[in-house]
């Protein structure tokens, strides 16, 4: 099991959103700058190294998407689709899509958090995917 | 208070060399890189014994690989250094070479890339952090996902951004040192291989292997040496820099924004007198952000100007006339170089079928991973 993996994400959210994994980022405590994944090298912001864990809520907007049709990685086999999600608390993520692969995505469309089954060997037993928020708008 | 280039002695290219930018081949690195510089000094009318230093760029080869190649003009001892830094390579080697001479620490040096692709995969060591998805995001899809999201901000049709593939591969057909030299109608390149998102195979730049050589010489090395100054071109500006911290899809825009400014106001001239660019378009939404990025037009109306022409060979500002990095080709280590090769060639008015008319001002620009960028502008 790839610990750096596991770290990325936790199985439960945050306070405000419950129900959907959250994110592991992290917060300078000097300047306020959040980030993804949590490190614990510096800020890139500042150069401060008083670095605190900080939860980012998975729920965010697509920002935009696009259909992988060749892979470069044997453990990530295509198609599939990937996203970019500007989340609610201010990170920037890319990931990919739990969606059909012809899926038209329109900018703006809120996408939630979800985990799945992982497929890469040595990478523990969940993957954290975003999909579009059902049941609203 | 830091000084530009423009402060200090100037600067001016004076010979140009290539070997011809191909697929993955069994000729060694020795042979590429040789054939470049061998041709930069006849271009120049110099030879070998009068070059002080030499900037050696590549990406993919491994340590050390310049003396190897150098030994083989003579080897007389003079300083060599080895500069990677990753698609920028070249364009770094080439700024080098020039604050070099611009320092008056030498009166001639020579800037050469050379790269072949490598066997196995490109390594680069860990950083420790992980990431959600990046095993999943090659480079083809980042500038996907940066399609879509232009396509949809600015209503442009993904299949007209392929257009700059049209242009490309007709600049890259008159071009003996290009990779790929084959027009290529839209048809051809939306019909072509699906990569990622809306890029198709020929919106891609193949990378494989070749050189480019540059020799840049000082005004007393000109007197010096007795060298054509009708033939020398002057190194405007340089500017270069890294990506800043921020939460940003899209650095090497923001990036190069903030550089381009820097070298065309170095250069005292104004985006409008750009007669011929070449920008690193190693896929074909990269052209529409670079270009636009130089302030020749507003953002979002690269496409429709396209369509008009404005930015063929014979229009406004010829854009990547080599066939850029599509269709010239993008072997990374001599990519930066070979800018600067065909903007010579262009300011020179040497440049046969691709010849941009009468051209004064030139500028070249280049992106590397991490991100990085380098621009340089050139005159007559
Ligand atoms: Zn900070």
């Amino acid at each position: 099991m790839d610990d750096q993996a596991a770290a990325l994400f936790a199985a439960q959210g945050t306070g405000a959103l419950p129900d959907h994994p959250a994110l592991n980022g992290g917060r300078c405590k000097a300047c306020g700058y959040i980030f993804f994944p949590m490190q614990h090298y510096g800020c890139e912001r500042c150069g401060s190294e008083e670095l605190e864990p900080w939860l980012i809520g998975g729920r965010g907007r697509l920002v935009a998407s696009a259909e992988v049709h060749v892979s470069m990685n044997p453990r990530r086999p295509a198609p599939y689709v990937v996203g970019s999600i500007a989340t609610d608390d201010g990170a920037v993520v890319r990931s990919i899509l739990e969606v059909p692969a012809d899926a038209d995505l329109a900018p703006g469309t809120v996408m939630t958090s979800r985990l799945v089954e992982e497929t890469r060997p040595d990478k523990g037993p969940f993957d954290l995917r975003f999909a579009p928020e059902t049941g609203r708008p | 208070m830091a000084r530009l280039i423009s402060d200090l002695v100037p600067v001016y290219v004076v010979g140009i060399g290539f070997h011809p930018y191909q697929y993955a081949s069994d000729t060694s690195y020795v042979a590429l890189g040789l054939r470049a510089i061998r041709e930069a000094l006849a271009d120049a009318r110099i030879d070998w014994e009068a070059v002080e230093s030499s900037y050696v760029a590549n990406a993919l080869l491994g340590m050390a690989v310049g003396r190897p190649m150098l030994r083989h003009l003579g080897a007389l001892g003079s300083p060599i250094i080895h500069i990677e830094n990753a698609s920028a390579s070249g364009s770094a080697a080439f700024r080098h070479a020039c604050i070099e001479v611009a320092s008056g620490i030498s009166d001639v040096a020579l800037a050469v890339g050379v790269d072949k692709p490598p066997k196995s995969g490109i390594f680069r060591s860990p950083t420790g952090i992980p990431n959600l998805a990046e095993d999943a995001i090659a480079p083809f899809t980042h500038f996907a996902l940066l399609t879509d999201e232009y396509s949809r901000k600015h209503r442009i049709a993904p299949e007209d951004i392929a257009l700059v593939a049209v242009k490309n591969h007709a600049n890259g057909a008159k071009n003996p040192n290009a990779q790929r030299q084959k027009e290529r109608t839209l048809e051809e390149v939306l019909g072509g291989k699906a990569i990622s998102g809306n890029l198709t195979a020929l919106q891609c730049t193949p990378v494989g292997e070749g050189a480019a050589a540059v020799i840049v010489v000082s005004e007393a090395g000109i007197k010096r040496l007795g060298l054509d100054p009708g033939r020398a071109v002057r190194v405007a500006s340089s500017a270069a820099g890294s990506q800043k911290a921020d939460n940003d899809l899209n650095p090497d825009t923001a990036l190069t924004i903030e550089t381009m400014a820097r070298a065309i106001g170095e250069a005292q001239l104004g985006p409008g007198d750009l007669d011929v660019i070449e920008l690193h378009d190693a896929f074909t939404i990269e052209e529409l952000f670079y270009a636009e990025a130089t302030g020749i037009c507003p953002p979002g109306r690269f496409v429709p100007m396209l369509k008009e022409g404005a930015w063929n060979i014979g229009g406004q500002c010829a854009i990547s006339p080599s066939g850029g990095l599509i269709a010239m080709g993008h072997p990374i280590g001599p990519t930066g170089i070979g800018q600067i090769g065909e903007i010579v060639r262009q300011l020179r008015g040497e440049a046969g079928a691709r010849q941009q008319p009468a051209a004064k001002a030139g500028l070249a620009h280049m992106v590397g991973v991490g991100a990085v960028c380098y621009v340089h502008v050139l005159t007559r």
